[in-house]
C-alpha cells in the first residue's frame, strides 16, 4: 500500500558538514537475573561512547546487581532518585516487576546529566525520545538536562529505534519510505502534549543513509530549528552511519547490553558474594500449553 | 567440577580453569550417599558451550586501534563473567567403579549429578587400589603429577608389546630402557637392531663403560657374528634358502639330498657344498638355482669355514645364562637379503633351542620388523613362539606395517606422539582401549612422553614422561649441515 505524504510533512534534505564535531552517546541496559524466595534479582549497566578523530572510546559503568524485595524496593528507588536527580517523590513506589526498568531509566538520566555537564560543543546522542512527564522522566529534570547541554553549545539528538507515534493513521517512520537520503521529515502540527506527557523535542523522521531503516529523531525544541538541522548535518560528517543509525550510539547499546554469559556470571557473583539462591519457578505457560505456549514466552 | 552428562561410557564434566585438570588426568566421581566412586580419565578438554559467548567475543574482538576504553566495575563482577567464559567441558572415559574401595570394571552405575563430588586422583594412588604384582619394578619415568611410574618385569614376561610413535619421539629410548630393565633382572634379551642404535647400550653417555658393559653383547654379522655349516641344522638352512633366498620346491628337494650326502661324508665346508652342487646330477636349471643361492650365502660373509671364529648359537646364550644380558644383532649396513639370512638363522635357532628347553625364555626386541620379518613370521611370533618362550616387543614408526590382529593381541602398547590420523586409526584397533582415547591423547603427546595402554598399567591408560638413561646415544642421523 502506498503512503501519501500529507501536505503537513516537509522533507528537509541534508548535506554532510565536514567540520568534524565530537560525538558522544549514552545507553543503559537492565536485565532480570532471576528470582529469589524474597524478590527479584536484576542488574543494570550503562555505557558512554565518545567518537573522536576516527577512534571510539568507551566507558562501561557496572554491572550493578540488585536484589529487590518488597522490604527494600522503596529504599532502592529513593537512592536513585535523590542521589542523582532531583526527581520529586511519587505517591507510591513502583512494583517489583517495574522497578528494574525504572532503575535503568534513572541511571540513564544520571549519565545523560553527567555528559551534558561535561561536554562542550558536542553532539550528544540519546537512545530513546525526549518525551517527558513520566515517573522516570519528569518534565523539570528533562528540561534541565537539555538546558545544561544547550548552555554548553552541545546539541542533544535522541534516536528512537521504535516508535509508537502515528500520524494520519500511519506509523511515523513509514513516511520515510520514498524519501531521498540523507534527509529529515518534519511533521507540522504534531501534538506536543498529551495529558501529563510532554514532548520536549521537535519530532522528525531521520533517513540518513540509503536502506530500509529510518528512525524517529527528537531534537531539543528550545534550540533554533536551523541549529538542530546543522547538528544532524554535523553528525553526518562526524560519525559513521549504518542504516541511518549512528555508530557511536550503536556501540553504546552494544557495550551496555547483557549477554547470556554475563547473566550467568552475575548469578554466580550473587550466589558467591551474598549467598542468594535463585529459585526456578514452574513455567505455567509451558505446563498448560506445551509447545503452544512458546509464542507468548517471548513477550515475558 | 560438576557432573554434566553421560553418554555410553563417556562422561562430560564441567570445570573451571582453577581446577587445573589436563588431558590424561584421572578423576574420581564420588557419590557419598551410596559409597561408590566412578574412575574416569580426561581424554579431551573443550570450552563449555556457554550461551551468549559469541556475542561476548564479537564485542571484545575490535582492535585497540579502533575502539578502546575501560570498565568501571567497582563490585568486580567481571571476574565472575570471565570465569564463566573460561568454563571447560572435560570429556572423560569411564575406566571403572569402586565399591567399598574395591575396583570393578563395571560402569553401569550412574552417580548423582547434584550430590557427587569430583576430585583429581594421582595415578599412583589409583595403582595402589588396583594392586597386582609388586615385584621386579622397571621405572619408566614420571607421570603428569611428577610421581615415578613403575611397571614390573612380569608385565613384559610372556607378553606381546608394541612400542610405536612417529620419528624422533623417543621409541628407541624407551625400548633401550626396557631392555636394560629386563637385563637388571637377569633376563636374556635379543635385540634386532636395524640402525645400530643399541650398540652403545654398554657405554655411558661420556663414552666409557657402564654397569651393563659386561652384559651387552653386540653381534655384527660378517664380523664377530659368523656361523659354520657344520653347526647348522638342515631345517634352519632350508628356512634361509626358502624364505630369505626364495629357493623353489624342486631345488629345495635336491638341496636336501646334497646336504644329507655331505652329512654322511662328514664334509661341511662352503667349498664342499659348492663342489657337491657342481657335481650334482640334477637338472641344469636346478643346479643354476642352487648355485645362485650358494653364492648368495658365500657373499653374505655370514658363513665361515673357520670353526675357531664361528659363533655357536647355543654358546651365545651361555654368556647371558648367569647374569642375563642383551644380545644386540647389529643389522646396520647389512643388505636386505643378508639381513633376512641372519634373521632366519637367528629366529630359526632361537625357536629350536627354546623348543628343546636348552635356554630360558627370551625377550625379543624387533625394530621396524616389517623390513626383515617375512609375512608368516608375524603370526608365528605372536602365537606359536610365545608358547616356546619368545616374548616379542615390536618397535615401529609405521604402525600400519603391523597387522591388525597383532594389535588385537598386544598386551601393552607404548604409544608415542602421532599426528597422522591414519596412524592413530591403526593403533586404535588395539583391543585394550577405545579409539577416542588413543586419538585424543596421542596427538598431543610431547616428545619423550608416551601413553601406556594395556596390561602394564592394568588397563588404565597413563601418560608418562620417559626417564633419561646413562648410555651412549647411537644411531643419530648423519646431517649435511651438522
Amino acid at each position: 500500500m502506498k503512503i501519501q505524504h500529507p501536505s503537513t510533512i516537509k522533507t528537509i534534505p541534508l548535506e554532510h558538514n565536514l567540520d568534524e564535531k565530537p560525538v558522544v552517546a549514552v545507553d543503559v541496559s537492565s536485565i532480570k537475573i532471576g528470582e529469589t524466595e524474597a524478590g527479584m534479582l536484576c542488574a543494570i549497566r550503562g555505557a558512554i561512547v565518545w567518537k573522536e578523530k576516527n577512534r571510539y572510546k568507551y566507558q562501561r559503568i557496572g554491572p550493578f546487581p540488585f536484589h529487590i524485595t518488597e522490604q527494600n524496593k522503596k529504599e532502592i528507588h529513593k537512592l536513585f532518585r535523590n542521589n542523582n536527580l532531583e526527581i520529586a517523590e511519587e505517591g507510591r513506589t513502583p512494583n517489583i516487576a517495574n522497578i528494574q526498568a525504572r532503575m535503568g531509566n534513572l541511571l540513564e538520566r544520571w549519565l545523560q546529566l553527567g555528559i551534558s555537564c561535561q561536554a562542550y560543543g558536542t553532539i550528544i546522542l540519546w537512545d530513546g525520545s525526549m518525551t517527558a512527564g513520566m515517573a522516570d522522566s519528569p518534565v523539570d529534570e528533562m528540561s534541565r538536562l537539555l538546558e545544561v547541554a544547550r548552555n554548553r553549545l552541545s546539541t542533544v539528538l535522541a534516536f528512537s529505534k521504535s516508535t509508537t507515534l502515528r500520524f494520519s493513521g500511519h506509523k511515523l517512520t513509514d513516511y520515510a519510505g520514498k524519501a531521498e537520503p540523507p534527509c529529515l521529515l518534519h511533521i507540522n502540527g504534531f501534538p506536543l502534549d498529551s495529558g501529563p506527557v510532554l514532548l520536549l523535542g521537535n519530532v522528525y523522521v531521520a533517513k540518513l543513509t540509503p536502506g530500509v531503516c529510518s528512525f524517529r529523531l527528537d531534537i531539543d525544541r528550545k534550540i533554533p530549528r536551523e541549529r538542530g538541522i546543522e547538528a544532524v548535518q554535523s553528525l553526518l560528517g562526524s560519525d559513521l552511519l549504518i542504516q541511518s543509525y549512528p555508530e557511536t550510539l550503536r556501540l553504546a547499546h552494544i557495550y551496555s547490553t547483557f549477554t547470556a554469559t554475563e547473566v550467568i556470571g552475575i548469578q554466580r557473583f550473587i550466589a558467591q558474594q551474598y549467598g542468594l539462591k535463585i529459585v526456578t519457578r514452574p513455567n505455567v505457560r509451558r505446563l498448560l500449553f506445551g509447545p503452544f505456549g512458546k509464542g507468548a514466552e517471548g513477550y515475558q | 567440577m560438576r557432573l554434566y552428562k553421560k553418554e555410553g561410557n563417556t562422561l562430560q564434566i564441567l570445570s573451571f580453569p582453577d581446577d587445573e585438570v589436563e588431558k590424561g588426568d584421572y578423576l574420581l566421581v564420588e557419590d557419598a550417599n551410596v559409597n561408590r566412586k566412578l574412575i574416569t580419565q580426561v581424554i579431551d578438554v573443550q570450552f563449555a558451550s556457554v550461551p551468549g559467548l559469541l556475542e561476548e567475543l564479537l564485542r571484545d574482538s575490535t582492535t585497540e586501534e579502533q575502539i578502546y576504553g575501560e570498565n568501571f566495575d567497582p563490585l568486580g563482577v567481571s571476574s565472575h563473567i570471565n570465569h564463566i567464559q573460561d568454563a571447560r567441558m572435560l570429556i572423560c572415559k569411564i575406566r571403572g567403579t569402586m565399591l567399598n574401595d574395591r575396583l570393578r570394571v563395571n560402569s553401569s552405575w550412574l552417580p548423582s549429578r547434584s550430590k557427587s563430588g569430583i576430585t583429581k586422583i594421582p595415578f599412583n594412588s589409583l595403582l595402589a587400589h588396583l594392586g597386582g604384582n609388586e615385584g621386579l619394578p622397571i621405572n619408566i619415568g614420571e607421570t603428569k603429577d611428577d610421581s615415578p611410574l613403575n611397571i614390573t618385569a612380569h608385565d613384559l614376561d610372556g607378553r606381546l608389546n608394541i612400542i610405536t610413535g612417529k620419528k624422533g619421539t623417543g621409541k628407541s629410548h624407551l625400548s633401550k630402557l626396557l631392555v636394560l630393565g629386563l637385563v637388571d633382572y637377569k633376563a636374556t634379551v635379543v635385540v634386532l637392531d636395524l640402525n645400530g642404535e643399541y650398540t652403545g647400550l654398554g657405554l655411558s653417555a661420556k663414552g666409557g663403560g657402564n654397569e651393563y658393559s659386561d652384559r651387552v653383547h653386540v653381534l655384527t654379522p660378517g664380523a664377530n657374528f659368523r656361523v659354520s655349516l657344520s653347526k647348522m641344522d638342515l631345517g634352519v638352512m632350508l628356512k634361509i634358502l626358502v624364505h630369505a633366498l626364495a629357493l623353489p620346491g624342486t631345488s629345495t628337494r635336491e638341496f636336501k639330498h646334497i646336504w644329507k650326502s655331505l652329512t654322511q661324508q662328514g664334509k661341511f665346508t662352503l667349498q664342499d657344498l659348492g663342489d657337491a652342487i657342481r657335481k650334482c646330477a640334477c637338472n641344469m636349471h636346478v643346479r643354476d638355482a642352487l648355485f645362485s643361492r650358494y653364492y648368495s650365502l658365500v657373499n653374505s660373509g655370514f658363513f665361515t669355514d673357520d670353526e675357531e671364529s664361528a659363533t655357536g648359537f647355543e654358546k651365545l646364550f651361555e654368556k647371558t645364562k648367569k647374569d642375563g644380558g642383551a644380545l644386540v644383532i647389529n643389522l646396520k649396513d647389512v643388505s636386505a637379503v643378508d639381513r633376512q639370512i641372519v634373521l632366519e638363522y637367528t629366529l630359526g635357532n632361537l625357536v629350536k633351542l627354546l623348543g628343546q628347553w636348552k635356554i630360558k625364555s627370551v625377550f625379543l626386541f624387533a625394530e621396524e620388523a616389517h623390513l626383515y620379518l617375512r609375512e608368516t613370521y608375524w603370526e608365528d611370533i605372536v602365537t606359536r613362539m610365545r608358547h616356546f618362550g619368545l616374548f616379542t616387543n615390536f618397535v615401529t614408526n609405521q604402525p600400519d606395517t603391523i597387522k591388525e590382529n597383532i594389535y588385537r593381541q598386544a598386551d601393552s602398547i607404548f604409544l608415542f606422539n602421532f599426528t597422522n590420523e591414519r596412524d592413530l586409526e591403526t593403533v586404535s584397533k588395539a583391543a585394550r582401549v577405545d579409539a577416542e582415547t588413543v586419538k585424543s591423547l596421542a596427538q598431543e603427546l610431547p616428545p619423550h612422553h608416551c601413553l601406556l595402554i594395556g596390561n602394564a598399567v592394568k588397563d588404565f591408560p597413563v601418560m608418562v614422561k620417559v626417564r633419561a638413561l646413562d648410555i651412549k646415544t647411537m644411531g643419530q642421523t648423519r646431517l649435511f649441515f651438522a
